[in-house]
């Protein structure tokens, strides 16, 4: 109990309310911009927080997260464009609400949505964290070994039709941990007698070049290429925006909604791009009123701001309680959680619970403030689409390098966030996905440390002694089949379209 | 046509390859450590497990890309010559983005910070900006990168408490 009123008590200091208000603000601003993310905001902010409290600081990172997840529906509606990947599917029926007339109405729907669902994520985070964390207190060395084994074999299971190259992705992160101290007996490895790499490389070093540098190139890109999009700066939200009827009418498809964004928020390196695309595809195939998808209807921009801002709590179950984060934000939210001394795992409500409990107060606050700003302050976030990117953008750059210096007070590291930034860079380019990268950078130490142990433990203590490892290893057997099924098929049938493409554009 | 995408198979393919065997011809180099408390599986078996997977994915998908191009070549598609330099031109505000930020983190701690992000956010301004715009952002670029330089040393430095390094100004005393 006393947890809970520590953590409530540092979220209601008026410095932290302050903080989370304008976490959410820039967060939204981050959200709603193309091209910019809820990652980024999150990575340029983290130097702010070096020297706050740990719960003041988490609970500003949450807020810029819940801001940035929130804000992309903006940029959805109004340019047809997704803010963030979050938001891919609420532009099937948020532009054509839009070009009806109705974008006040589309973003008010959004956005009440997007409270709803955060508060049913936040709701069962509260709920499943700790039973999680009860249940990984029975985890050795055998099951943390096998739990991460279930997690990179997850990739397979996301990486679509390009397995080979999601697995390339991992095996790399997973291969970049290797550098540093080896666990267990701290000889160095690959350290090339730099002092600086004894520690290995650091994980917000490596989001920074992997999330943000990245994303600075891919501008970069486009500079010559005409914006040829017009922003519709009339939106008026009349009261809430929709009527009580309406409101009632899509609970039930916002608590579906919800609960596969919380879901597909716990598995582990999926993050609101895959669940907004999933539950639209759910809320229209069951609905009544399948054929008015993609024509401008509520429901379909109800489906995916509630999954995607429900999958902030779900990733954030594996993340407090198994160190495992679901998404790129949370990853970054991880290395922001390292920064403040805070280990997440099973023993997390022991050692930091007025932190976990900060968060949850904060996230609540943060979709509070969230609703509140996006309502009534429609205006200005609408006219925030229109800053100038190539002044915004090296300003992010500077702030990333401070990141990177703050984290151990080392210049070293800007070195290898340009590095990282370069490799991501040629990554992208080569179609190779970098989520899983982070993924196997940080389950690869998880799984080397216990492999080891077990190495050790064998012959004493076999494996059929562990029925959560018997469980795990079967569950990933099953995982590696049907994915790999499902992936043939679907390189199968994307080489038959091809062909048939090419015997059509041969005919003509 | 998709296969005319064989390339972006085959060269991350080759180039992760080499990568790998310069990764496992290093891990005989680890110290391994056999004293009281070793495990069975020394620190190098790790390393050797994930540069052997890469190294197969990295053939997995070279050879992938080395059929597609086969396939390509066999409908009738002519081979495509690799223009690196024309890519890079192609791309040159990639490229100098790239070298402006290898500059700036280079050079930061010999001129400090300050000077360095003013000069390193006005090159950017300019290079993420159509050349034809560039006169009337001379001015407004020059505004945001000394307010940007100056403002964030401070804050950071005095306030954060982050190290930034200080380098040439270090004679003003600061």
């Amino acid at each position: 109990m006393s947890a809970i009123m520590q953590g409530l008590t540092a979220v209601i200091q008026p410095m932290t309310i302050v903080l989370v208000a304008i976490g959410v603000a820039v967060g939204i601003v981050f959200g709603s911009i193309p091209g910019l993310t809820a990652t980024m905001a999150i990575v340029m902010f983290l130097p702010v927080t070096y020297s706050m409290t740990a719960s003041e600081g988490i609970s500003m990172l949450m807020a810029l997260y819940i801001g940035g997840i929130s804000g992309g529906l903006i940029s959805a509606i109004l340019l047809n464009i997704p803010g963030t990947p979050s938001s891919v599917a609420t532009c099937f029926d948020g532009k054509p609400l839009a070009d009806k007339g109705q974008a006040g109405k589309a973003l008010a729907v959004g956005v009440i949505f997007s409270f709803l669902g955060t508060i049913i994520g936040i709701g069962l985070l509260v709920v499943l964290a700790p039973v999680l964390c009860d249940f990984a207190l029975k985890f050795q060395a055998y099951e943390y070994c096998a739990l991460a084994v279930f997690s990179l074999s997850m990739v397979i299971a996301l990486t679509g039709r390009d397995m080979p190259k999601g697995l390339i992705s991992a095996v790399m992160g997973a291969l970049l941990a290797t550098v540093g101290l080896a666990p267990i007996d701290s000889r160095p490895r690959f350290t090339f007698g730099l002092y600086q790499l004894n520690n290995g490389f650091a994980l917000v070093v490596l989001l920074i070049g992997l999330f943000a540098i990245s994303e600075v190139m891919k501008y970069a890109e486009t500079v010559r290429q005409k914006q040829d999009f017009t922003i519709r700066e009339n939106v008026k939200i009349k009261g809430v925006g929709i009527t009580f009827k309406e409101f009632i009418g899509q609970i039930p498809n916002a608590i579906v909604s919800a609960l596969i964004g919380v879901g597909i928020g716990i598995l582990p390196g999926i993050g609101g791009g895959v669940s907004c695309m999933i539950s639209y595809t759910v809320s229209k195939n069951t609905s009544k009123r399948r054929d008015l998808y993609g024509t401008g209807i509520i429901d379909g921009v109800v489906a995916s701001e509630t999954a995607n801002n429900g999958t902030i709590g779900g990733a954030m179950i594996p993340l407090l309680s198994l160190g495992i984060p679901g998404d790129a934000a949370t990853a970054m939210l991880l290395g922001g959680l390292q920064v403040h001394n805070v280990a997440p795992g099973p023993l997390i409500y022991q050692k930091s619970g007025d932190v976990v409990y900060a968060i949850f107060f904060a996230m609540v606050l943060a979709a509070i403030f969230m609703m509140l700003f996006m309502l009534l302050g429609m205006r200005f976030f609408v006219t925030v689409l229109k800053v100038p990117k190539n002044f915004l953008l090296p300003v992010v750059v500077v702030l990333c390098a401070i990141g990177a210096i703050g984290n151990a007070n080392m210049l070293f590291d800007t070195y290898t966030m340009v590095a990282f930034g370069l490799m991501s860079y040629l990554l992208i380019k080569s179609k190779i996905p970098t989520v899983p990268m982070i993924l196997g950078f940080i389950l690869g130490p998880t799984f080397e440390q216990n492999l080891r142990r077990v190495s050790q433990l064998a012959s004493s203590d076999p494996f059929w002694h562990h029925p959560i490892f018997c469980v795990l290893i079967a569950a990933t057997v099953l995982v590696v089949i049907f994915s790999v099924r499902a992936n043939i098929k679907d390189a199968k049938r994307a080489e038959a379209k091809e062909a048939a493409e090419l015997a059509e554009n041969g005919e003509q | 046509m998709k296969n005319k995408q064989y390339k972006l198979d085959i060269a991350p393919g080759v180039v992760l390859a080499l990568f790998s065997i310069l990764y496992l011809a290093r891990v005989p180099s680890i110290q391994e450590f056999t004293g009281l408390g070793s495990t069975p599986l020394t620190n190098r078996f790790v390393p050797y497990l994930w540069g052997s997977v890469l190294l197969l994915l990295s053939l997995w998908i070279t050879v992938r890309g080395l059929r597609k191009r086969k396939r390509y070549l066999a409908e009738g598609g002519k081979p495509q010559k690799t223009d690196i330099l024309g890519a890079l031109k192609e791309r040159w505000e990639v490229v100098a983005s790239f070298v402006a930020l290898a500059l700036y983190v280079g050079f930061m701690d010999l001129l400090g910070f300050v000077i360095t992000t003013i000069v390193y956010v006005f090159v950017q301004i300019l290079i993420l900006t159509p050349k034809e715009k560039w006169k009337k952002t001379y001015l407004p670029a020059v505004i945001v990168s000394v307010v940007s330089g100056i403002l964030l040393f401070y804050v950071f430095r005095y306030l954060l408490n982050v190290l930034l390094p200080v380098g040439l100004l270090s004679v003003f005393g600061l």
